[in-house]
């Protein structure tokens, strides 16, 4: 096909606004962000090329060592909870049980919440105060059951406890949206299969094991690989619940990063904590891709 | 009998978690129907805008009504929450406007136009999606200065100026920025998916290429349309990290930010009344939302997500 003048000007007019908008506010920064993480600089004055030294600095620095840490520890726990429980429901929910829709709009739910609401709303559960829910409860517990054996309340969202305590808040978030994603690759299998397995005895668990999660592999570990992103970018419930100062015992990468940029204008050192981000993220998308090249099963 | 128990515990197991999501979200409608009262008298009664209030013969004591509307009002126009929201809802939807505007457009010419490097562009666009928030947000915050510097002198021949930092402008065109790569993604899959007799057709017909796009391939696109801009929604309609390093004055917070700053003061202060109304006041929009749209939602989700 031939071009026209007309059509390039159209293909052109069409084109440019996001392609500039992208570069310049996107790709621009993002290639910034990696000379700024060879660079000592505050943000004002003359900077200063110091080559990795950035990255040097990171590893041999406990705060970024303990902030990588409670990425990591937040990814396995609540990353490893989210994945079964979201597994257990779909399954359940994939072999019709009455009212599903109902379970399937409802858990989905806290997902579509913002994370700030959601970290505020925790921060109310857990309180200290009276009305602490959580600790209203055991308190109820320990009256009536003479358990549990600790003094309450339990300051669940001070500083040493925290990190523990928003492993329960984050599979509340999240295992509604794996359970769908689950369910619908679930929903995908054609039914003879199980009609197959019923015929030989095979047990619901069996069904699940030997046919079910065989054939939904493949967006199990692409669900495993969102929540290992989610994960490192992980701000929100650490900055909001702890008071939007977080330290030492609280801080995940983003915060740390957040702290040394915004107020103590170490940009260098926040922007290596950030292309360490990128290069996790990007390990992490080219595994997904890697994993969904491989041709779909036809059936 | 075995399968009857067994069917049993898959129902309560499932009842536990319905339970776990849906009572601390009562729980906090509840609670911002209480005054600071009853708290004090039981803290986890139930609100006596329902059951009635015990001083209801005492003309001292401000009614439930009263006090339930004594505290939306505190929150939504001493706290701001009014100004919050219309915030909110401008970005959001001036952002809207432009990611769905802008993408279409790109994704459309890329999807359709086999031009030498378009493969190229779509790449450069979708390699967008591994690109970390905050790998962008230091030197944007940094660059900020220059850029309106660059855009005053582009806008100075229209009388312009233009002004990044602590506008609508500059959250929006971020905004816009960021979510171009994967709207593009979406949309660019879907206008491929479209027969190209379309537009060979409203050509023979007269129409210019514009013509066809505006009046053919865009009515034609709704649904791909519609779940982008659902994510969209979703996505800044929420979105704290980069309202809070770029909105500082107060006029301009978003909600998300706005309830996060009222938030951590009446904590301070025990206003704990305080933070359920505005809790409740960012949960409705979104609970509406989210009745309305839910299907075309997990729809979405799993068609992105087994498309890859």
């Amino acid at each position: 096909m031939k071009r026209t003048w007309e059509q390039s000007l159209f293909i052109a007019v069409f084109l440019t606004p996001a392609f500039l908008l992208f570069t310049v506010f996107v790709a621009v920064p993002g290639a910034r962000a990696l000379l700024y993480s060879l660079q000592k600089w505050d943000g004002l004055s003359k900077p200063e090329w110091v080559g990795l030294s950035n990255f040097a600095a990171l590893f041999r620095d406990d705060l970024f060592r303990i902030a990588l840490g409670h990425n990591v520890f937040l990814t396995v726990t609540a990353g490893s909870a989210t994945i079964l429980l979201a597994l257990f429901f779909a399954a359940v929910l994939h072999r019709r049980v009455r009212g599903s829709a109902i379970f399937r709009v409802a858990f989905f739910f806290p997902n579509v919440i913002a994370s700030v609401a959601v970290a505020l709303l925790w921060l109310l559960l857990y309180s200290t105060t009276d009305f602490g829910v959580l600790n209203g409860f055991l308190a109820w517990m320990k009256e009536t059951v003479d358990w549990p054996a600790v003094s309450l309340p339990i300051p669940f969202t001070g500083k040493p406890y925290l990190v523990y305590s928003v492993v329960p808040m984050l599979v509340w978030t999240a295992t509604g949206f794996y359970m769908v994603l689950f369910l619908a690759a679930m929903e995908g299998i054609p039914e003879s299969f199980y009609e197959v397995a019923e015929l030989e005895g095979v047990s619901p668990f069996g069904q699940f094991w030997h046919i079910t999660l065989p054939l939904i592999r493949e967006v199990v570990v692409v669900g495993v690989v969102f929540l290992v992103i989610g994960s490192l970018k992980l701000f929100e419930a650490i900055w909001i619940m702890d008071n939007e100062w977080p330290s030492k015992e609280t801080h995940v990468m983003a915060t740390l990063l957040y702290q040394k940029v915004f107020s103590e204008y170490n940009v260098g050192y926040g922007s290596a904590v950030a292309v360490l981000m990128f290069v996790l993220v990007f390990v992490a998308t080219l595994a997904t891709l890697r994993f969904s090249r491989r041709e779909a099963l036809e059936y | 009998m075995r399968s009857f128990l067994k069917n049993a515990i898959l129902y309560f197991v499932l009842l536990v978690w319905l339970l776990a999501v849906v009572m601390p979200l009562l729980w906090v409608f509840a609670s911002s129907l209480r005054s600071s009262r009853e708290f004090v008298e039981d803290p986890f009664g139930m609100p006596w805008l329902i059951t009635g209030s015990p001083y209801a013969e005492n003309p001292d004591v401000d009614t439930p009504w009263e006090s339930v509307v004594a505290g939306y009002r505190k929150a939504w126009v001493k706290s701001k929450f009014s100004r919050f929201f219309l915030n909110s809802v401008l970005v959001t939807t001036l952002s809207l406007a432009g990611i769905i505007g802008l993408s279409s457009m790109a994704s459309y010419v890329l999807a359709k136009f086999a031009f030498p490097g378009s493969k190229l562009v779509l790449l450069y666009f979708v390699s967008g999606l591994m690109i970390p928030a905050q790998l962008v947000l230091i030197p944007l915050f940094f660059q900020f200065t220059t850029l309106s510097r660059w855009g005053t002198a582009l806008l100075a021949p229209f009388g312009y100026e233009l002004q990044l930092h602590d506008t609508f402008t500059g959250l929006i065109t971020i905004y816009v920025a960021l979510s171009l790569p994967f709207t593009i993604l979406v949309l660019a899959g879907f206008f491929k998916s479209l027969p190209g007799e379309l537009r060979e057709a409203g050509i023979m017909d007269g129409c210019t290429e514009y013509g066809v796009f505006l009046h053919i391939m865009l009515p034609l696109s709704k649904p791909g349309l519609v779940t982008a801009a659902i994510f969209n929604f979703l996505g800044i309609w929420n979105e704290y990290l980069f309202a809070l390093v770029f909105m500082n004055s107060d006029s301009h917070k978003t909600l998300p930010l706005g309830l996060a700053a009222v938030s951590i003061q009446a904590q301070y202060r025990t206003d704990f009344g305080l933070m359920f109304a505005g809790l409740v006041i960012v949960l409705v929009p979104t609970l509406l939302v989210y009745i309305v749209l839910q299907k075309q939602l997990t729809r979405g989700i799993t068609v992105g997500a087994l498309k890859g």
